[in-house]
């Protein structure tokens, strides 16, 4: 990776509007727990037939709606393809991107860099998110092995999504608008209605990583994805993205995006 | 096409081959011919693309700085491809036409980031050196982002040179710049090209290139219309056929009066405006005032109807 594009990368995306913008955006789940918190339905209980227990309805709450469907469902990918598609679309739009790429700087260097930016901005803002809305909400047993799970959820599905919607940004200049309909129509919409999908979904291998580690009873949690098999598709989708988002930019041609 | 050989004999390049070669090169997007067929190679010195806007100048240029591929033929900068070369770049500068620059950057650290991207060795010597160079010293510190046109093009040219390439390309690298900072520009490329680097700009100003350029490259519809020594070429624009309209005290006997003068070959009088041909426009500026005289007629406009620079070029081209 390359110190200068890096800081170059993090001063374009940190230091606009728009990082305040996610911030508040990030305060949602946040205030959401608060809400859930101070209402009556903290006291719910769920049956669970296995165990023959009843155990409380909090971790269902926080694993299915907060995390899985606030958190990862829309935070997670409105924030990387805010940061993902701006890494380096918003130098190709605006044409600066030529004096990061008239430099005798390997390709894969460049798109490591900006990966590496949105990653951390989305992973770092998505996880506060995370860490705080659950804090609030939980406070029983699985607590910690459903924070861990949606932790490392998060950081893999922020990679994944990140390297796509760069790879977005280098192929069209409508990223934004093919990365809304990617995750909006779908991951929220089509893989839901076609379960074969899910093996196209960068949310449902997010939702098995978080699922290999929680280990809950499945009334509480259970991801459509294998663990195993998420972690491996996660990491396979990952490095392909990699390698033909460093071929699309040694290929890059002025006036190809704009 | 008029051909006269591009070439100077300096040279610090230590490459067999030119410093730019291209050999029919052509580059079409769908059904458009940006780029027809063009062969040329250039040593160091100061060599002006010049030709009307759309003709092709700026296609040529970014094929030339590896950011498009020809759709067919070879274009080879230091003796390698210039296409998906990425390592090219440690002795090549570039300064886009757009004149976007990172607005939240300093001038400064603008062009630090060009010397840091370069990977040399005491980056902030070399940025304040480039800064020197371009005459930024005094706005060094302020955001690009408010910088003036004329500003931004300076500094570009201070990120191009940073590295001290020894081949530097320039797209219309004196838009937006004011007289002083136009001559102060081609004074430093001058210099540049004086020390042995091969620059290339374009335009699509005669004058720019006539007071800057060496050798000229004249693309028009995507075709090299001619290329070589500028003065030659300055001659061939001069002396081709112009025509001027004249308006006078009385057209009928200023015609008649014209047409025995040796330098005008054709004289038309039609719907009260007299048309008239000439072939050298030096001789016919000088004689009309006399002849005008002789034939005691007052002379109220006289208007050149075909001096535009594609009119220029179109007959380049059919030559």
């Amino acid at each position: 990776m390359n110190a200068a594009i890096i800081q170059l990368t993090a001063r374009q995306l940190l230091g606009q509007k728009r990082s305040l913008l996610m911030l508040a955006g990030a305060l949602i789940p946040v205030l959401i727990a608060i809400v859930y918190r101070l209402s009556e339905a903290t006291g719910n209980t769920i049956y669970i037939r296995e165990t023959n227990q009843l155990i409380s309805a909090q971790p269902r709450w926080v694993a299915q709606v907060l995390l899985s469907q606030l958190i990862v469902g829309t935070l997670l990918p409105l924030t990387a393809q805010i940061f993902g598609t701006a890494a380096i679309g918003s130098e190709i739009e605006d044409g600066t991107a030529v004096y990061l790429l008239s430099k005798p700087i390997p390709r894969w260097q460049i798109f490591a860099s900006k990966l590496f930016v949105a990653w951390a901005a989305t992973t770092g803002l998505v996880l506060s998110a995370t860490i705080v809305s659950t804090a609030i909400a939980l406070d029983q047993p699985f607590e910690y092995r459903i924070l861990l799970g949606f932790s490392l959820a998060v950081a893999a599905a922020s990679l994944l999504y990140s390297a796509l919607f760069i790879l977005l940004s280098i192929l069209t200049s409508r990223a934004l608008i093919v990365a809304l309909l990617y995750v909006f129509i779908w991951e929220a919409v089509l893989t839901r209605l076609f379960r074969g999908l899910r093996f196209l979904s960068v949310r449902q291998y997010s939702l098995g990583v978080a699922d290999s580690v929680i280990h809950a009873p499945r009334q509480v949690f259970e991801a459509d994805l294998n663990g195993t098999v998420a972690i491996v598709l996660v990491l396979v989708a990952s490095a392909l993205l990699f390698m033909y988002g460093v071929r699309r930019l040694a290929a890059w041609e002025i006036g190809e995006s704009t | 096409m008029t051909n006269v050989a591009v070439s100077t004999e300096s040279g610090r390049v230590a490459t067999e081959s030119p410093p730019i070669e291209v050999r029919n090169v052509s580059r079409w997007y769908g059904n458009i011919v940006a780029v027809n067929d063009i062969s040329f190679s250039l040593e160091a010195g100061v060599t002006g693309l010049l030709g009307p806007n759309g003709a092709g100048k700026s296609t040529l240029l970014h094929m030339l700085s590896g950011f498009l591929a020809p759709s067919s033929g070879t274009v080879n900068v230091l003796g390698q491809p210039a296409w998906k070369n990425p390592e090219m770049y440690a002795r090549v500068g570039l300064v886009p036409e757009r004149e976007s620059v990172y607005p939240f950057l300093t001038g400064y650290e603008f062009v630090l980031l060009s010397a840091r991207l370069h990977k040399l060795a005491d980056p902030a010597a070399a940025a304040a050196r480039a800064i020197r160079q371009v005459d930024l010293e005094s706005a060094q510190g302020r955001a690009t982002g408010g910088y003036s046109k004329g500003m931004k093009q300076r500094v570009k040219v201070a990120a191009a040179i940073v590295h001290e390439p020894s081949i530097l390309l320039l797209d219309e690298p004196f838009n937006g710049a004011d007289p002083r900072q136009r001559l102060q520009m081609m004074d430093m490329l001058r210099e540049m090209a004086a020390h042995g680097t091969t620059i290339v700009f374009s335009s699509h100003i005669l004058e720019e290139v006539e007071r800057l350029a060496e050798n000229v490259l004249v693309v028009v519809s995507g075709r090299l219309a001619a290329s070589g020594d500028f003065r030659h070429i300055r001659r061939l624009m001069t002396d081709r056929p112009h025509t001027f309209t004249v308006r006078s005290s009385d057209d009928r006997r200023l015609a008649a009066a014209l047409v025995g003068d040796p330098a005008i070959f054709g004289v038309e009088l039609q719907d009260e405006r007299l048309t008239v041909r000439t072939s050298d426009f030096a001789e016919f500026t000088l004689a009309i005032p006399r002849i005008a005289r002789e034939a005691n007629v007052t002379l109220l406009e006289l208007l050149p109807t075909d001096e535009s620079l594609e009119s220029v070029f179109s007959y380049l081209v059919k030559r």
